[in-house]
């Protein structure tokens, strides 16, 4: 009972001990955390801390050469990830000769999408005026709505995305923050690798920071403010960039 | 997630519209016309002339068969396309998605690599046969003319262009999937395929081994077909490498397997299609499908050397480059081979052109030997060989009684060929193209 009085929030998905190396650069380290359901988890850390390896080796497109991931206490083989998860990565442009219209056609049709959800995440996106146009003609803003909107659409359980927000105005972060605020709310998982510690603060639920391709903290923001006043012996820092800071 | 079936037609309805905004496959679709039509053109023109277009025919024009006239090299266009363009074209397909970032999207859903690989190689197939449009107009221009066309040879030079394609496929989709970056990718088939023109070269040049291994180089295997001559062993050599090639590319389609996994799986590949290709070379089933018998003896000569059962070996003294030799495997012992399955062919020589071995008295001497009995000639024609062995078999050679079979000489210029194939296709395809492009919005 006590264990489950800690973990309030249901487990969607453990990661256990990741790691991955490109030659001699150890790129993760024994990464290990959890994804409860219906939050919105942040993966926070500075420039090469290994996100996006950490992402790519979740979705299983990059062989990770340790570790392992369950789901309901079930381990859930690489090949199988995409039964639960679903992962957009940043800074792709999939499909350029084709209309970003016909692209998430294509993503509802391939993996079987929440179709019911189109008009909507179109809406809630402001997708409408470049629909018609190819997407490697997009800029990188139109680009990146567009691969929210696949995600969203997708059917997995667990959406994972790399920057969220890059390459957005403020008002279409805000209006995108919205949009996921919105999916989560209506019971889908979310992580997101979040560059500005400011976004991160404001949208994420709990935070993973990722440091040097190590996990060098778990929890909510309180949670790791406590640590990092632990770290540096002193009061916990009240500035979410500042606990950042203590901790990476 | 969508049941495999569904997402692979969605798959595949990506992958054809991925083709037809390709601006490789537009350039090799127009310019199938004009490298069609400049071949056929110029055949058409030659084998007016030998029938006497503008002149006198002579007895030239009883000799001239549409095959070698106008059929192989109008065709041959299609080598040329094969070999520098489709290359540029699957390559595109292939590794389109893993530039684009779109891999790493598609490959989160659970399907399998050779369900991938097999929707992009049908779209790439459907794309060639599209490309084989001006080849279909120059046989109806041909017809137009009154030109003959024996529907079995012509089956097998088109299953042998085929075949080649196929080739090229496999080897640019498991170039494109290996490599990191397309030019890669072009630079690797590329090589590959002049790799094998040399390893033709060398083969001429220096016979033995080589000249058993250039046995399975793409043009080699191609110039087979072009005899209208369908070889069981080849047809099945060419659907495994072709089989090995995109199992290759799919095995390495897999981003999310460990490099290493994928070196040993790719290696027992090549090891299992070596094992078919070796265990082909034994098959010895084919079918000379052309209207001459160009591939055969007479039916009264193939009877009779079929009588012969004991094994039969041939000792050619003659040097890979000399003319003789040439015309003694190309006009008789390749026709052997195919009725005397116990027949051993070797050729001796020191030297590759045979010009400095002329001295040597041995140097031109052909030895057979059937069952201990020896004799030697020195004829390389058909009728010298085969008189040599009735005579080491002691059967009396067959009465020459099979009617003489003529060709079908055609005095016509190719009327109309040009506007079409140089003027109303390239600009009918670039129109398509562009109607296609909008309508693709």
């Amino acid at each position: 009972m006590r264990s489950f009085c800690i973990w309030a929030a249901v487990v969607r998905l453990e990661v256990k001990g990741i790691s991955k190396r490109f030659g001699v650069n150890r790129v993760l380290r024994d990464v290990s955390f959890s994804i409860n359901d219906a939050e919105i988890l942040g993966l926070i850390g500075p420039n090469g801390a290994g996100k996006t390896t950490l992402f790519e080796c979740l979705a299983g497109v990059l062989p990770a050469d340790q570790g392992c991931v369950f789901s309901n206490n079930r381990e859930v083989d690489a090949s199988q990830r995409s039964s639960v998860l679903f992962f957009v990565p940043d800074g792709i442009a999939p499909w350029p000769n084709q209309p970003a219209q016909w692209a998430l056609q294509f993503s509802l049709g391939f993996w079987g999408g929440r179709r019911h959800l189109y008009r909507d995440v179109v809406n809630e996106l402001g997708l409408e005026p470049f629909l018609r146009m190819p997407i490697g003609t997009l800029s990188k803003g139109q680009r990146k709505r567009v691969l929210l909107a696949l995600g969203l659409l997708s059917p997995q359980p667990i959406l994972a995305i790399d920057e969220p927000f890059d390459g957005l105005d403020l008002r279409q972060s805000r209006e995108a923050a919205a949009a996921l605020r919105n999916h989560v709310s209506q019971g889908r998982t979310l992580f997101v690798s979040i560059h500005q510690i400011g976004d991160a603060a404001k949208i994420c639920d709990r935070f993973v920071l990722l440091s040097d391709g190590q996990v060098a903290g778990e929890g909510k923001l309180e949670e790791l403010a406590a640590l990092a006043g632990e770290r540096l012996g002193q009061a916990p820092p009240s500035d979410f960039e500042e606990v950042f800071l203590a901790l990476t | 997630m969508r049941s495999p079936d569904g997402a692979w037609r969605w798959l595949l309805r990506k992958e054809w519209r991925e083709l037809m905004t390709s601006p490789s496959w537009w350039v090799m679709f127009t310019l199938a016309g004009p490298l069609v039509g400049l071949s056929f053109i110029s055949a058409v023109r030659a084998y007016g002339e030998a029938s006497g277009v503008g002149g006198v025919a002579g007895g030239l024009a009883d000799a001239l068969w549409p095959l070698d006239g106008v059929l192989v090299p109008t065709l041959s266009a299609y080598e040329i396309i094969a070999l520098f363009l489709l290359p540029f074209v699957a390559i595109r397909v292939v590794a389109g998605d893993r530039q684009s970032g779109a891999a790493k999207l598609e490959l989160q859903h659970p399907m399998s690599s050779l369900g991938r690989m097999g929707a992009k190689v049908l779209v790439l197939f459907g794309g060639w046969c599209l490309a084989g449009i001006p080849a279909v107009m120059a046989c109806v221009l041909w017809k137009i003319y009154h030109g003959s066309i024996y529907a079995p040879e012509a089956g097998t030079v088109i299953l042998g262009h085929l075949l080649h394609a196929g080739l090229i496929i496999a080897l640019a989709a498991a170039a494109a999937s290996m490599t990191e970056h397309p030019s890669t990718a072009a630079i690797l088939t590329l090589a590959f395929t002049v790799g094998t023109w040399v390893l033709n070269f060398v083969a001429a040049v220096q016979g033995g081994l080589w000249e058993r291994l250039a046995r399975y180089t793409p043009s080699e295997m191609l110039a087979t077909f072009q005899h209208a001559l369908l070889r069981l062993n080849v047809v099945l050599a060419a659907l495994a490498f072709i089989a090995a090639g995109l199992v290759i590319a799919a095995i390495w389609m897999r981003l999310g397997v460990a490099v290493a996994r994928r070196v040993v799986e790719s290696a027992a590949v090549v090891v299992v299609a070596a094992a078919i290709v070796f265990a082909c070379s034994f098959v010895r089933a084919d079918w000379d499908s052309s209207e001459n018998r160009r591939n055969s003896f007479s039916e009264a000569d193939e009877e009779t050397l079929a009588t012969i059962k004991t094994p039969l070996t041939i000792e050619a003294h003659l040097a890979p480059e000399d003319p003789r030799r040439f015309d003694l495997e190309h006009q008789t012992l390749s026709k052997l081979r195919r009725i005397l399955p116990d027949l051993t062919v070797r050729y001796v020589s020191s030297t590759s052109i045979g010009l400095f071995e002329q001295a040597n008295a041995h140097y031109g001497e052909i030895w057979y030997d059937l069952a201990g009995r020896r004799t030697m000639s020195r004829i390389t024609s058909s009728e010298g060989v085969l008189e040599t062995i009735y005579g080491l078999a002691g059967v009396l050679p067959p009465k020459e009684d099979e009617p003489e079979l003529h060709g079908h000489p055609l005095a016509a210029r190719p009327v109309g060929a040009a506007p079409l194939f140089y003027a109303i296709w390239p600009m009918a395809i670039v129109g398509l193209g562009f109607y296609v492009k909008r309508r693709k919005r």
